[in-house]
């Protein structure tokens, strides 16, 4: 059957009608455009609950020479971002509070072929799932097969996790454009650059279930030309995971780190073609999260060398 | 001879009306140089380039099937004339595949207008326009989008694609013009390459985002260009509607939804401290996002006047 686009649900008129003067006025950065500000981001550790936080975790050693993925590294990375973010050393601890023994547990991977979640992330999500005590049988990993695998079909967690890359539509291949699987016709929320993707996070076999981000950017995709957008030249080993419970929060720094990265390759301002307001929509029509850097409290840890933010 | 697989047996008519949308576009916009003779994908592309041979893989896609080739990203193809893509693909022992693809985008406007929607440069020597990114070549002629590019970065790759895309070049013997609204842009300040042509609010909102409602009307049946002007990232869009009354009602829409505070001024300054003009001379409406001052959006808006 059918799912309805869940946007008609949410038919409030005074926040129907969003245009750039709106995002202006709540500062909608990512919207737009080349007005993302960097300086607003707070980097300060403060107890102010209105803030997100995300943790941007950076090691040299990731990636290999060869392209490989240190797998022993990843988990680490993993863990010293959970930790950081959830404030407390003993990563299973963090765990315990976000999956219960209990939980049914979706990884919603991406698996597009020319940039998938490496299965060294995977491997170390499902590790530290179980290590809260759920499972095996309980934990499924996928991405177009979402609506018909039995963990997902009676999943009451849900962890996102994929790689960011340019995208010739949606302007960026984001954590809120991940769950475009959890619909039977995603085409029915490319209308207007994906502006209505957040409305799936409101579908209620997504609802509610998220208890991680996790923004991979070990070999990120910073430029794309062309229909399939992808090529090796406009990769680069930037060896980070930006982890947050909050997904357009995490989304917007990734675009803030691509608006940097281009200014830095192209040596000139190179904002982002597309507008990424799908980021945008999903909080101030969505409410999902933040756009607003100037309320999102980034930790940066690990390798400095070529940070960008 | 390649085997040809296709994807289009959902969307016969949708083709069709697409394809004689396209052939009212051509008449309208008056822009084709040279009558075009149908002329087949597979026609165009040549056996072998320096060592790399075609394979017997080809497969076609319509306006329906292109999310099987390309996900969302088709969404951009479909907000113009598109009526299918063929896919060709080169090999050559110890070295990675060259891939061709073929978009049939049904009029020159809207060939011009996808390439002009994928580049930040462009140069001259390959179709009408060319641009070489990374390890693909695409360029716009007559009413095919072209796109050649290496699997595998490298010197002997890199010459292979440009002759292919040579070689496609050279069999593609019509040309046709630019839209002529790309021609009625003020060239004072102008930055070069620019211009996105398109139709459609989603593009807009893909290259400038004004709001989450179609507040200008856009549609298949408008012309639309938006472009950038320097000092500063000033963005002037022009749009042709069918007549002087669907301009003058799109430009009472976005003065009532964007600067109410300019009904009677027609320009207005937003949060961001800069400036926002509307005009409209007979079918066309312009409208000057982002100028630094008044007298800056005022200017370029009667520049733009003065032109159309």
């Amino acid at each position: 059957m059918k799912q309805d686009s869940f946007s008609d649900q949410l038919a409030e008129p005074e926040i129907h009608r969003l245009t750039r003067r709106d995002f202006m006025k709540g500062l909608g950065a990512v919207a737009v455009g080349c007005s993302v500000t960097l300086p607003l981001l707070s980097e300060v550790l403060l107890a102010d609950e209105q803030q997100s936080r995300v943790v941007l975790i950076r090691d040299a050693d990731v990636v290999g020479r060869d392209g490989k993925i240190n797998a022993a590294v990843v988990q680490r990375m993993l863990d010293q971002a959970v930790t950081a973010l959830l404030e407390n050393a003993d990563p299973v601890a963090c765990w315990k509070r976000l999956v219960k023994p209990d939980d049914v547990v979706g990884i919603k991977s991406n698996e597009w072929d020319r940039l998938p979640t490496p299965p060294e992330v995977e491997r170390a999500l499902k590790q530290r799932v179980m290590d809260a005590g759920v499972p095996e049988r309980n934990i499924g990993i996928d991405d177009r097969g979402v609506l018909g695998h039995p963990v997902f079909r009676k999943c009451t967690a849900l962890i996102n996790v994929r790689p960011m890359r340019t995208h010739a539509w949606s302007a960026a291949g984001s954590l809120i454009k991940n769950y475009i699987m959890f619909v039977p016709q995603p085409e029915d929320y490319h209308d207007d650059n994906c502006a209505p993707l957040g409305a799936i996070w409101h579908l209620p076999h997504v609802k509610g279930k998220t208890r991680l981000n996790v923004l991979v950017m070990l070999t990120p995709l910073f430029y794309g030309v062309g229909p399939h957008h992808f090529d090796k030249t406009f990769v680069w080993n930037y060896n980070s995971l930006l982890v947050g419970t909050d997904p357009v929060a995490v989304d917007s720094i990734g675009i803030s780190i691509f608006e940097a990265r281009r200014k830095a390759y192209f040596g000139e301002e190179r904002p982002l073609r597309a507008s990424a307001h799908h980021i945008t929509l999903a909080d101030k029509k969505y409410h999902l999260g933040t756009s607003d850097l100037s309320k999102i409290q980034l930790i940066k840890l690990g390798w400095k060398e070529g940070v960008l933010i | 001879m390649p085997l040809v697989r296709t994807f289009c047996s959902r969307s016969l008519n949708a083709v069709g009306m697409v394809l004689i949308l396209g052939s009212i576009m051509i008449a309208t916009d008056n822009c084709s140089k040279q009558q075009a003779p149908e002329q087949s994908p597979r026609d165009l592309v040549p056996d072998e380039s320096l060592g790399w041979t075609l394979q017997d893989s080809t497969e076609t896609y319509d306006r329906e099937g292109i999310f099987d080739y390309i996900d969302g990203a088709g969404e951009v193809y479909r907000a113009y004339g598109f009526a299918g893509v063929t896919v060709f693909r080169y090999d050559r022992v110890g070295e990675g595949g060259i891939i061709v693809e073929i978009f049939d985008m049904g009029s020159p406007a809207d060939a011009y207008g996808v390439f002009s929607y994928s580049r930040e440069e462009e140069t001259s020597g390959i179709g009408q326009a060319y641009e070489f990114a990374g390890s693909l070549l695409h360029f716009w002629k007559d009413r095919f989008y072209v796109c050649v590019r290496a699997e595998q970065p490298g010197e002997l790759a890199r010459e292979a694609v440009v002759a292919i895309a040579k070689s496609i070049d050279g069999k593609i013997t019509a040309e046709g013009g630019k839209p002529a609204l790309v021609g009625m842009l003020p060239q004072e300040g102008l930055v070069p390459h620019s211009e996105t042509y398109f139709h459609t609010h989603p593009v807009l909102n893909n290259r400038y985002f004004v709001s989450t409602e179609n507040i200008l009307n856009l549609g298949a049946g408008t012309n639309a260009v938006l472009a950038r002007y320097s000092p500063g990232r000033v963005y002037l869009l022009c749009i042709e509607y069918k007549n002087a009354q669907e301009a003058e009602a799109a430009r009472q829409q976005f003065v009532a939804r964007y600067i109410p505070e300019a009904r009677d001024s027609g320009a207005a300054q937003t949060e961001n401290g800069l400036w926002v003009a509307v005009v409209t001379q007979r079918q066309y409406l312009g409208i000057v996002f982002d100028a630094p001052d008044y007298e800056r959006a005022v200017q370029l808006a009667d520049a733009l006047k003065g032109k159309v």
